[in-house]
């Protein structure tokens, strides 16, 4: 007889939770200290080649996990979007070296290239590693891993509640926008025109949105969230294998390492 | 056992000036199915989050009367305890979505998580629960992303999957199709066989006629006529109150009006089929 969808969601949720790849089923609070000791050893190694070169190898590390292609992009976003601004403007404002090219009151020193090098690497090694962590673990498993650990449950539904409310909230604003359309009121056009009916929808969609919550709240304890007692889990995550404490452990010992040879030097 | 003893109960929500229940008195008994009826703002929804316990704990506002749930004053009821002794099915299928699972499979299981139940176990109740409801093929989908007439499919399956003894439940079918309302129906009826009590808010007059076992009529926060169903439904004085009488009630009494009287108030069409086969039986032997 064929497999229904009922039969292998029940199997799934029999096992142990996997997002089919090693590096994504790592325990993520072990995946966060690893991913945060790269970034720490970026940060920690002066001058930028190896801030930079972290960032590549985020990259690839984001590619074995599965997340490659749209981790790049979001990744080459960040380096456009914030990486450069902070170079140009380090290298703008840093007024020792020589002077590379000359600006009226101010100038692009050696100096400031360096600076500005060196400081959006490290600032972006640092959004990179964050960026990385939510591109491989999705909060749900996060948050399981947190409970696991003791946190309690409301904490966690509060903070996944919270990323989902934007989702929400931005599908409020587009109903209200529709409706808005619907009566004739200009919507679209010049970021003027944009900006004029953007404003009248806040008030609705914030009255929505608070009134929503109270009813989910409402939900929430028919389903006895506020029950004392201690609580299962459907989704249960794979108890941490032992190369991913040697992992954590090697990539911790090189980043303490790192920061007392830099305190050092 | 009294499933719920009201008398004299009164409720204002804060900020408001009109009472939305004033003076309503009732008594139903358990392992029944009781159907509320009344016009908008006749104290239906405020009736179902009194005897849940909502009111006075999450709707501040003042109460005054008697109201015991199951033998016990409402006010000795722990929040927590009422919450898995009576489950709750709101009528906005948009707000009964966690927001916070990634599959329907997972959003049913919620309440059980909440309540301990072992995994293996877990999984057998959502397995039964989703067969029960025939949405089978929306088990591996986003809650998200649901339409409203399935969303209230999977807020009334997670209710159901946590078993409680008691089932509020507010316009399940309000988004539905006759089908699956129909299906819910059948669903709330084979609850009731299992010995649930269940209070059911429900517009769909002609489904409430052919499921409860007590029509209870509200109007302006007030029990305007309460008693089994067939008394209800067939009582002369029930289109006074806003409510239309089922398609077949209106029959029997336009044909009794033409001097043709059924014999008997039908309440669902089976039974009407049936009576006005025995009519026409009478009078072609009568010819």
């Amino acid at each position: 007889m064929a497999d229904t969808a009922l039969e292998r969601a029940a199997r799934r949720y029999g096992a142990d939770a996997t997002l089919g790849n090693p590096i994504r089923d790592m325990n993520p609070l072990i995946l966060l200290g690893c991913v945060a000791a790269l970034a720490a050893i970026a940060v920690a190694v002066p001058g930028w080649v190896v801030a930079v070169g972290m960032g590549a190898v985020f990259v690839v590390i984001g590619f074995l996990g599965g997340r490659g292609s749209g981790y790049l992009m979001t990744f080459l976003k960040l380096w456009a979007a914030v990486g450069l601004i902070l170079f140009v403007l380090r290298a703008l404002l840093t007024r020792s070296g020589e002077v590379l090219v000359p600006l009226g009151p101010i100038a692009v020193t050696t100096d400031g290239v360096q600076d500005g090098l060196r400081f959006a690497a490290a600032v972006m090694a640092v959004c990179a590693a964050a960026t990385l962590f939510f591109a491989l673990v999705p909060m749900r498993h996060l948050m399981l891993a947190l409970e696991r650990i003791g946190v309690s449950p409301r904490v966690s539904y509060v903070l996944l509640a919270s990323f989902q409310s934007i989702a929400d909230l931005g599908a409020t604003a587009r109903v209200v926008l529709d409706a808005q359309k619907a009566r004739g009121i200009e919507t679209e056009g010049s970021l003027l025109v944009r900006v004029r009916a953007f404003f009248p929808v806040l008030a609705p969609v914030f009255l929505t949105a608070m009134s929503a919550t109270e009813e989910r709240a409402i939900a929430l304890d028919a389903r006895a969230f506020n029950r004392r007692g201690a609580r299962t889990s459907l989704v249960r995550l794979r108890s941490p294998r032992w190369w991913e404490w040697v992992v954590l452990a090697v990539l911790v010992l090189a980043a303490l390492a790192t920061a007392i040879g830099a305190n050092l030097a | 056992m009294t499933l719920a003893n009201l008398h004299d109960v009164r409720f204002t929500y804060a900020f408001s000036e009109r009472p939305a229940l004033d003076g309503l008195s009732l008594q139903w008994e358990e392992g029944r199915v009781h159907g509320v009826v009344g016009l908008n703002a006749s104290g239906k929804s405020t009736l179902c989050a009194l005897l849940r316990g909502i009111i006075p704990h999450f709707h501040s506002g003042e109460l005054t009367g008697q109201v015991e749930i199951l033998g016990r004053e409402l006010s000795e009821w722990d929040p927590a305890e009422l919450s898995t002794t009576i489950g709750c099915v709101f009528d906005n299928p948009f707000t009964q979505i966690s927001g916070i699972r990634d599959t329907v499979f997972e959003e049913i299981a919620i309440g059980l998580e909440n309540l301990g139940m072992p995994r293996d176990e877990l999984i057998d109740r959502v397995v039964a629960v989703v067969r029960r409801l025939g949405i089978e093929h929306l088990v591996e989908k986003n809650p998200n992303g649901l339409s409203g007439g399935q969303r209230q499919k999977v807020a009334f399956a997670s209710i159901i999957a946590m078993d409680a003894e008691v089932m509020v439940i507010d316009e399940p079918t309000s988004q539905l199709d006759p089908e699956s309302s129909e299906e819910v129906f059948e669903i709330i009826h084979g609850l009731k066989d299992a010995g649930k009590s269940i209070v059911l808010v429900e517009h769909k007059i002609d489904l409430l006629a052919a499921y409860a076992d007590t029509i209870t009529v509200l109007r302006e926060g007030a029990v305007a006529m309460s008693g089994p169903t067939r008394d209800v439904l067939g009582a002369p004085e029930l289109p006074s109150f806003g409510v239309r009488p089922p398609e077949v009630v209106e029959l029997a009494v336009r044909l009794s009006g033409d001097g043709r009287d059924l014999g008997v108030m039908p309440m669902t069409r089976a039974e009407a089929t049936r009576a006005v086969g025995t009519r026409m039986e009478e009078a072609h032997r009568a010819h």
